[in-house]
Parts: structure tokens; sequence; C-alpha cells
């Protein structure tokens, strides 16, 4: 008895066991690797179930790498041994590492030309130009832009109010005279300082594309693979000159390299009255201000308003989601298809909300102009959930979220504004950023520290390009 | 930097460290008055040629040929020192052994109630392969890996690599950077070790009085122990913000002042040791604490008798007998200091302002890992090996003079 | 000597009664609870800031509340069901236990191999393990991952994480150092009852042994409880991470601004299984690494 009940059992169990993989076998398999583990995470693993319901043959798993470099590492790591995912998540400053990898399908090439696929829609033209012009190489669409940012100014306009100004500052110049003016309430003690923000890089790089500089040769290594390093022009000068005044006056709080945390904490608690940060931090500080009580105003970042070129552009900064080359035709469509979706009208309008992060996409900028009830847009932080907004207008509501959609379609697309590429980014970012915070602090023949650091990057440059370049 | 026109050929270079190997063991056999002259001057210079080699010939004797620089030579001799140190240390050492007819590997320590029989050997191996079998393909397999390196330029991820020879320990010669970060590591390493052990010592001292609560005070004090490097460093970051931190917040209302304490030298300096003595302290005070209860009481109190002061008690007695815990604190806190803050160094400064808190190790952190720029990085990275790994001799040189483990 | 003399000076429990007044208002050794108490609230600050802040909202936070505030249970619920923190812990707990377990067992044996067998070159042995003490493991993390993963036949991840962090210098060390200590006549005596090294090492080695393997497991439990670049090169499983992965995700939102409060909220949580390891074996600490023969 027990011996046949067994046999029908291992029958079963066996029939069951093939049964399984064949089912499997239709559904494809995504694994896509972010670089967030906080509620950004939280809402892309919300997104990709929302695709996964959508239908049954494609199942996408969010996988948090905690930061962008070690997604590059283990990314890279994974190329050995075949443990990579299909999808990842790249930073800006690995633009040019991912393209000499050649590790990647660009969208284009797996779109080739369709209007959609699998019946996610392409419109690669609502995409705002500046966005889709990053991530453009050789004039191939590379990869699809998610988190995307721009740097903006936060103002405390109790405090200008206060000092007597009335227009929010445009240029440096008018960012020096309102420092000037808010020194009384320095010295009544109502504020420590006029500003204090990060000291990032990154702002380096934006301030060069505003003056229609290059970083790199090479129009930024967008017209060629860039060889030699480009300090030494007016415009990274002038940036240093800007610091130091802003500095030796007193006007800035200095809280160390890249510290992003300390700098918005001055501001949100009314120490001082201006901010420059990322887009990406207009949620937070328009929440910080309500709650300490003051009323905020941003503007795009303040320039150079001495450049010849005037104001030209910004860079965006951010990061994009990249597809593995070597997928069959299938999951390649599938990724495709789980990326269009995922930067599509309605989601870019939710992670907008979510975070500050611009939508990519003037639809989705119109959709938040345009809300109806029941339009499950905004995430929700505590709870991990959409939920309504509950305006008829996102950006009437919340004007400081525009800022930065503004200051990208106001930009001029050339090769200042689309920003630099080439292999040793992130290596020399603490260099030349580095250099001003030097020149602040110290002072000291700026020519001589810029023609030292300039020749110091040039030759990491063309070691890098040694190794990656094609021969 | 300029290229220079002469080159030395391998043979010179062997016959530099014969005449040297065989100099040293004249002058060896001479201030010894052991063994034959002739020997001692073939061995000598054997083991000179020998070393002198040792790490040049590896790499093709490449530092030495015409292309390089001057700075590629100057490593070149220094690999050449290295080298000799190490051979003709290890060969006269078993020279003059075989001279005084005494064996040439020494039977190690004849530890009283060791086991007796013929399998010693292999019954050790057998319970020693676990640690040797993951040592060698966990540890050491990996550091050759690594090391190989050192003389390429290399990056993450690139398709291909190029072999350069010594350029990278010859750059850093040049790098007054990298000296300063090596000058800094120094320093800091210093600071962190003095204060962390002094005070532990203190405040051990005080926990070994027979007073109320001191398991209490004890379980406090540890606390930061429990602590990773990079935890602390967002703790101190929050404390220590020259507007945003609650030090400087405290120090207004109270005296109207704020220290940059993060962003201006001495000041960040001083930040990260203080954090660093913070992160470490609880782990030496553990130590003294368990060292003070094995100072044997009588003694102590036959010292007062004899009418010794408290200081005097302290510092023949006390602290003597401690010299096995002083020692291997000194050690761990070495290694601690030089390897282990960079997390904290990264959380905290970024190794700023204008790179005065940037240690040696936070270079190789951020030039390895973060940048991908192994070859650079390996080649530091050895470098820093090479001189924690003197630091640590001569510690031990020192140590097995001064410990004293007790033996009454 | 006479009685008297020695009481005038220390060690005397019966000092006490003939206190004049003022010295029993003040406690005894008043100077050692000044020195500890000061130590104390020095040492202790960023921890309890840290405990204070775990209770705030950022605005609470920001404008430096010295009181605790009213978000506590929103900021437990953050980092123990919004960011995982219980599962990571579980994790870490699991794995700094097995190091912990494993380099003490793989300690112990080579203490043995060190000290109760003669051969020679036995300094060769010592300084082989030795030295690695001082290798910056963290720059051969990239290699040691290629050779872990070159061989895939793993059982889990957790066996390719823990199983290269076996092997402990400052064990072997310690277990060295301490049988050195040990009366030769114990071995002496295990050898003429014919009994094996491996016996000795069982019967009488390890129950004499408690307190330096207690001391031992305190470390090397915090040791994998703070391990971090390994796990995250290695682990590819998110759900397989561990607690000090959890506390970067609580720090990494600089950009988009702080949660102060969940992230030192996480910082005391993290905190409190090392500690409770350690109050647990505190007393095998204080007697284990006494260094010296006499205990």
């Amino acid at each position: 008895m027990i011996g046949r009940f067994a046999l029908k059992l291992l029958i079963l169990v066996i029939a069951l066991g093939a049964l399984v993989p064949a089912l499997a076998q239709d559904v494809i398999e995504l694994e896509a690797w972010v670089a967030f583990s906080d509620h950004r995470y939280d809402w892309a693993v919300d997104t990709a179930e929302r695709f996964n319901a959508l239908q049954d043959d494609i199942h996408v798993d969010m996988v948090s790498v905690v930061d962008y470099d070690t997604i590059v590492n283990n990314y890279t790591l994974g190329r050995e041994d075949g443990n990579y995912p299909e999808i990842v998540q790249l930073f800006d400053a690995a633009l040019q590492f991912a393209v000499d990898s050649n590790w990647f399908s660009f969208a284009e090439e797996i779109i080739g030309g369709r209007e959609e696929v699998l019946g996610h829609p392409v419109n690669f033209d609502d995409i705002i130009p500046v966005i889709s012009n990053y991530y453009t190489v050789d004039g191939v669409w590379a990869s699809v832009a998610w988190n995307t940012s721009t740097p903006i100014m936060y103002y405390n306009v109790d405090m200008l109010e206060q000092a007597g100004i009335s227009e929010l500052p445009q240029t440096w110049a008018d960012v020096l005279d309102a420092c000037a003016a808010l020194q009384s309430l320095v010295d009544d003690g109502t504020i420590s300082a006029c500003a204090s923000w990060p000291f990032s890089g990154w702002f380096i790089e934006q301030w060069l594309a505003q003056q229609n500089e290059y970083m790199v040769n090479n129009e930024n290594g967008r017209a060629g693979r860039a060889t030699e390093f480009n300090l030494d022009t007016d415009a990274y000068r002038a940036i240093a000159q800007f610091y130091r005044d802003l500095y030796s006056n007193g006007y800035f709080i200095f809280e160390g390299q890249d510290q992003w945390g300390p700098p918005t904490q001055n501001f949100i608690s009314g120490k001082v009255a201006i901010l420059m940060s990322s887009s990406a931090a207009a949620r937070a500080v328009s929440e910080g201000a309500a709650e300490t009580g003051f009323s905020l105003d941003t503007t795009g970042m303040v320039y150079n308003q001495d450049a010849p070129s005037g104001w030209v552009g910004n860079i965006l900064g951010g990061a994009t989601m990249w597809i593995s080359n070597g997928l069959t035709p299938e999951a390649e469509d599938a990724a495709m298809a789980f990326l269009l979706f995922f930067s599509n009208t309605e989601n870019s309008a939710s992670w907008h909300t979510a975070s500050g992060y611009v939508p990519v996409r003037n639809s989705s900028i119109e959709l938040l102009q345009n809300l109806e009830p029941g339009n499950e847009l905004l995430w929700d932080i505590p709870s991990g959930a959409r939920v309504d907004i509950e305006a008829d207008d996102w950006y009437a509501a919340f004007p400081n979220f525009l800022t930065a959609s503004t200051q990208l379609g106001n930009s001029t697309v050339n090769n200042a504004t689309r920003g630099s590429t080439y292999g040793t980014f992130q290596q020399s970012r603490p260099y030349y950023n580095g250099l001003v915070e030097d020149y602040m602090l110290n002072g000291g023949d700026l020519d001589a520290m810029i023609e030292d650091t300039n020749a110091t990057l040039t030759e990491l440059l063309q070691e890098y390009n040694f190794l990656f370049a094609d021969e | 930097m300029e290229e220079i026109a002469y080159s030395v050929h391998p043979i010179i270079v062997t016959l530099v460290g014969a005449l040297l190997g065989a100099g040293y063991f004249a002058f060896l056999r001479w201030q010894t008055q052991v063994g034959s002259v002739n020997i001692s001057l073939l061995i000598g210079a054997i083991s000179g040629a020998l070393g002198a080699t040792l790490l040049t010939a590896p790499l093709g004797y490449c530092m030495f040929q015409a292309d390089q620089k001057s700075e590629d030579i100057l490593v070149g001799w220094i690999a050449v020192a290295l080298g000799l140190l190490l051979t003709l240390n290890i060969f006269s050492n078993l020279l003059w052994r075989y001279f005084r007819g005494q064996r040439l590997l020494p039977r190690g320590d004849t530890t009283p109630g060791a086991f007796r029989g013929r399998f010693g050997l292999l019954y050790a191996l057998a319970v020693l392969s676990p640690t040797i079998l993951v040592l060698i393909y966990f540890v050491y397999l990996p550091m050759f890996d690594t090391l190989r390196f050192s003389t390429f330029l290399a990056r993450f991820g690139a398709p291909r690599t190029r072999f350069i020879c010594v350029s990278n320990f010859s750059r850093m010669l040049s790098d007054v950077d990298y000296h300063s970060n090596l000058f800094l590591s120094f320093a800091l390493s210093f600071g962190i070790i003095l204060i962390a052990m002094s005070l532990a010592l203190l405040i051990a001292s005080m926990l070994n009085q027979p007073i109320r609560g001191a398991n209490l005070y004890r379980t406090l004090l540890i606390w930061p122990y429990a602590i990773s490097p990079i935890v602390a460093g967002s703790i101190f970051g929050l404390l220590l913000g020259t507007e945003s931190g609650i030090v400087n917040r405290v120090l207004d209302l109270l005296f109207g002042t704020k220290v940059p304490w993060l962003v201006s030298i001495p000041a960040a300096q001083i930040s990260v040791v203080l954090a660093s003595v913070w992160n470490v302290i609880g782990f030496n005070i553990l130590f003294y604490t368990a060292g003070l209860q094995t100072i044997p009481k009588d003694l102590l109190e036959s010292a007062s008798i004899d009418g010794a002061s408290a200081w005097q008690r302290f510092a023949r007695i006390t602290f003597p007998l401690l010299s096995p815990f002083t020692f291997f604190l000194i050690v761990t806190n070495t290694i601690y200091a030089f390897f282990d803050t960079f997390g904290l160094i990264f959380v905290l400064t970024r190794g700023g302002p204008t790179e005065s808190t940037f240690t040696a190790m936070y270079r190789v952190y951020v030039t390895g890992i973060l940048a991908s720029d192994i070859g650079k990085s390996t080649a530091q990275s050895l470098i820093l090996f090479l001189i924690v790994v003197g630091i640590t001799i001569v510690q031990f040189r020192v140590g097995q003079r001064r410990v004293q483990y007790g033996n009454y | 000597m006479t009685e008297s003399a020695s009481s005038r000076f220390v060690f005397d429990p019966s000092a006490g009664k003939h206190r004049p007044l003022w010295r029993r208002l003040i406690p005894q050794r008043w100077y050692a609870h000044l020195i500890l108490i000061t130590a104390v609230v020095i040492i202790t600050f960023p921890m309890f800031y840290a405990l204070l802040i775990s209770t705030q909202s950022n605005p609470e936070v920001y404008n430096h509340k010295f009181t605790p505030g009213t978000m506590f249970f929103e900021n437990l619920h953050t980092v123990m069901v919004q960011r995982n923190m219980g599962r990571f812990m579980l994790n870490s707990f699991i794995i700094a236990l097995s190091i912990a377990v494993g380099k003490t067992i793989m300690s112990v044996l080579a203490g043995l191999g060190l000290v109760y067998f003669r051969y020679p070159g036995k300094w060769i042995v010592f300084g082989f393990v030795i030295i690695t003490l001082i290798m910056p493991g963290d720059v051969l993390l990239i290699a040691l991952y290629r050779r872990v993963v070159s061989f895939d036949a793993w059982p889990h991840p957790y066996v390719a994480l823990t199983l290269p962090l076996l092997a402990s210098a400052t064990g072997v060390f310690i277990f060295r150092q301490h049988f050195m200590t040990m009366p030769p006549d114990l071995s002496e005596a295990a050898q003429l009852d014919g009994a094996s090294p491996l016996q000795f090492l069982f019967r009488v080695l390890i129950p004499l042994s408690w307190n330096t393997i207690g001391a031992l497991m305190v470390i090397m439990f915090l040791f994998g409880w703070n391990q971090f670049l390994w796990p995250l090169i290695l682990l590819r499983d998110q759900d397989l991470q561990v607690v000090q992965w959890g506390m970067q995700s609580l720090t990494q939102n600089l950009e988009v601004g702080d949660n102060f409060g969940p992230m030192m909220m996480g910082v005391i949580i993290t905190s409190l299984p090392p500690m409770i390891v350690f109050l647990i074996l505190q007393r095998q600490f204080m007697k284990g690494f006494a260094l010296t023969r006499d205990k």
C-alpha cells in the first residue's frame, strides 16, 4: 500500500517538477539594480509592481545596491562571473565608462524605429531636449532617463524682505549684494550668515556650462574622445573668485566638501537666508521651511553676470537606466518596455512628487498642471503608497517644484550644456573641487594651482584613455 | 623628472649586491671571530647577489634601463636595499648558527609540556591547517593577485593593463601630496594612540578602585566600542558642524563663540583624532581593566608599607606589570589608527579641509575603491603595509626588551 | 610592621569606621568618582545625543531641541519595518555568531598547534599567521571576491561570506599567549595518562579557557557585526544583507534631505546587540585577557 502510494507521490512530484520550469520558461525575469535604498527605492518597487501587474509574462525585480559607486563596482565584478542584472541605474559620472565598457545595448538600437515596444509608446520627442541630449552618444539615444535633477536656489523670503531685498538674486553679483544687505541681520543675530550650500564639484560643472565653457577638450568630449583637461579658463577662475569673495567677506558658511546635510540644515533652521542645492531637495526643503515657519521661494541657479556668453543653460545631474547587452531579443524588448513604462507620463509625474527630481517628459508637466481627482500621483513617504494630489494644478500649489523644469527647459542645448563626458569623471571631481576649496580658504596663486591640477588631471585622463580607448 | 641618459646593467646591480654582502659578512666575521673567513666572504657575496636580484630580477631589471627616469632608478636601489636587508639577515643568521654548531632552524619555543612523539609536526599541521589554509587561499592569494597590479597601469573594468615598471612607486617619491598624507598618518596615529591609551589607563585605574557602581561606569564607558567607524563618523558629523552642530550651539550659548571643527586647520585634525579616540577607547579601557586585575595586590601593599607613594607604586610596579597589555594595545591601536579610520574620515571631513585630514589609507581608499585606479592604489597600500610592518617589528623588538611577562 | 601601620596606608576596609564626619559625607575615593563621571559624561554624550535625536523629527533636530521629541514610534517604525532593519539584524546576528564561533574554534586549534608540539620553524608559522593582522583587508576585497566566486558550489551565500573571515590572527595570538601560561604539569600528566593532544585539548585546556574563549567571542562578534564592504560586494540578494547595509540605507538620503531621527534610531538599535553580548560575557572578558601567568 505504502509503496504504491509513495510511487504515485513520486510520479506526481516528477510531473509537477517538469511542469514548473515549463511554466516558468514563459515568464521573462528581469532584475534591475538601483542606487537608492530609502523612500525612492520604495517608489521604484511600487512602480515595478504596477508594471508586473500589467502582464503575466514579464516580472521585474528591483534590487537596491545602496549607492552609485557600489553599483558600478558590483556591476563590473558581476560582468566577470555572469552575475549581473538586465537593467542597471548608472549615474551621470559613469556615462563614458558605460559607453567604453561595451556592456550595454543602446535604447535607440533596441527600439529600432518602432513607435511602441510591447504596447508602451516611445514618444522620444516628448522628453525634455537637454535631458535626452545628455544621454545621447554619437547621435544615438543610449539610456533611459529616470532621476534627473539640476541645482536651484532656495531663498528665505522673510529674511530677504527684512533686509530690504525685494528681487530674488539671479546672478553672482546679486548674491553678493544681497549678502551685503543681509549683513545687518547677521549683526543683530537674526541669522548666522548670508548663505550656506553643499560644496560640491557638481556646482562647478554647472557654472562652467552656464558660461558656455568646456571642462575637457574636444567640446567636453562630445565631439570626440576627450584627451585633455580644460581648467585654464576665465570661467573656472571666475568660479574660484566668486567663492573667494563669498567666503572672505564672511557671507558663506562652509561645512566641508560634499557635505549635503549640514548646509540644508542651516537653511531650514533659519540660520542662513540662501541655499543652493539640488532640485531633488525641493520636497524636503519645502516641508522643512513650512515646519520652521518661513516663506520659501526658489529661482534657477545663479550665474556669472560677467560671462561673455551670458547664461547659456544648465546641465542635468542624476542617473539613467541602462540595459545590459547580450540579452535575448524578447528580454531586451521586455526591459525596454519596462523602462518606457517606468518613465511614461504618469510615472514620471509621480516620481517628481516623491522628491523634486525633474519629470523627464513635457507631457508629465502638463499632466501635473491639469489634475483630475483620482490621479494617484503623489508619493506618500510614510505609508509608501501613491495617493491623490488634492489640487488642480500641482505647480500652482507648489511653485518651487517648477523652477528646475523651467531652468532645464530654457537651457540652450549645446556641447557645454550637454555636460562633459570622459572616463575619469569620478576621480577628477575632488581635484577641481578641492582646488576651488583651497583657493577659497587660503587664497594663493590661482594660475599656478590651475596649471598644476590641470596637468595632473590630464595625465589621469590619458592613462584612462590608454586603457579603454579603441586602439 | 627629466629623462636621464645612463642605464645600470643587471650585472653591475648584482655585483654591487655581492660586494655589499661580502663586506657585511666580513664585518660580522671580524666582529664575532667565529668561523672561516673564506666561507663568510663567499656566502656573503652569494646572499648579497641574491638580495640585489630578489626584487629587481622578477621585474626584468626594468627600473635600471635607459628609458627610465631618475626616480625609477632610485626606487630600483631601494628595492635592492630591501632585498639585501632580507637576505643578509637570513643568511648571516643561518651561517653563524652553522659556525657555532647550532641547528640551522631553531627548535621553536621549548615549551615545557609539549607533546613528545615522532608525529609532532604532522599533528601540529593538522590542527593548524584550517587557519593556514584559510589564510593562504583567502588572504595571501588575494594579496598576491592584488600586488601584481602595483607595477601596472590598471583600472577596474578596463579591457587591458600596461606594465609600467616601478612608476607607481617612483610617482610617490616625487608626490608632495602623498608625503603629507604619510606624515599625517603618522601624526594622527600618534595622537590617537597616545590619547586613547593614556586616558584609558587613567580611567581603568579609577575603575580598579574599590568603588560603588564600577560595573555601571564600565558599561557606559565601553559603549562606543560597539559602533563602527563609519557610524561614529555620522554621529560626530552631527555634533561638530560649524553652524549645524550641537557642540557649537552650546559653545555659542555659553561663550558666544563657534569653532569650525571640521573645516579649519588644526581643528579638523583634532576632531578626527578625538572621534577616533572616542571610537577605540572602550577597547583600551577593557584591556587595561582586565590587566589591572592581574596585578597582585600584596605586591602593591608591601610597596606602600615600604613608603612608596601612589605615583611611585604606579610607575614602578603597576605600569611595568601592565606592559604586555600596553604592548598588545599599541599594536592593535596602531592598526586601527592607520587602517580603520578611513571610514570615519570619509564621513566626517572627506579628507579636508584642503587635504588636511587626508591620511595614507584614505588615499588608498579614494584611489582604489572610489576611483578604480587599481595600480596606484595597490602600490600605495604596499608602501603602507611595509611601513606598518616596519613599525610593528620595531614595536616587537622594543617590546621583547621591555615587556615583562610576570613570573613571580 | 604593625597592623596599624598598614591600615594607615591602604587596603583596610575597617578603616572607614573611624572616619571623621566630613569623610563620611564625601564618598571615599571621591576623585575616582569625579574622574569617572567626567569620563562617562564626555564619552556617552554622543550616544545620548543620538538617543535624543532618535525621538525627534527633522525640524526638532534642526532647531536643536534638548527635550525628547514626538517621533519615537514613527522613527522606530521607519527603521524596523520600512527599512527592514529587523531582518538585517537577524542576518547580521547569524553571520556574527558564525564568525565568532568559527574563529574561536580555529584559533583554539591553532593555539594548540603553536604551543604543544615541537617542530622546527615554529616562529615562521606564527609569523605567517600574525602578519595578516597588518594586511589592509579592504584593499583585497575585489581579489578576494574573484577567488570566492571562482568556486561556485557554495551551499549558501553566508558560507562564502564567513569562511574567508574565519582565520584570526588576534585569536591565534591570544590563545598562544594563554596556552603558554598554562602550567606544564597539565600536559605532562595528560601524557602520562596516554591522552592524545586533542583529548588533552577538550578535557583539560578548554575547560580552563572558558574565560579567554568568552572574551574572544565578544571581540569576534563585534568584528562580524561591523562587516560592511565585504557583504556589500558579495551578497546580491537584498534580503540577505547585513545591519551595516541597513545603516547605510538610513544615512544615504543626503541630497534629498537627511532623516536624522531614523538614522540615529538605527545607530542606537544596531549598537544594542553587541552591547548585550558584551554584558552577558562581561565577567569572562575581564578575566579572559589576563596575559600574565598569575591569574
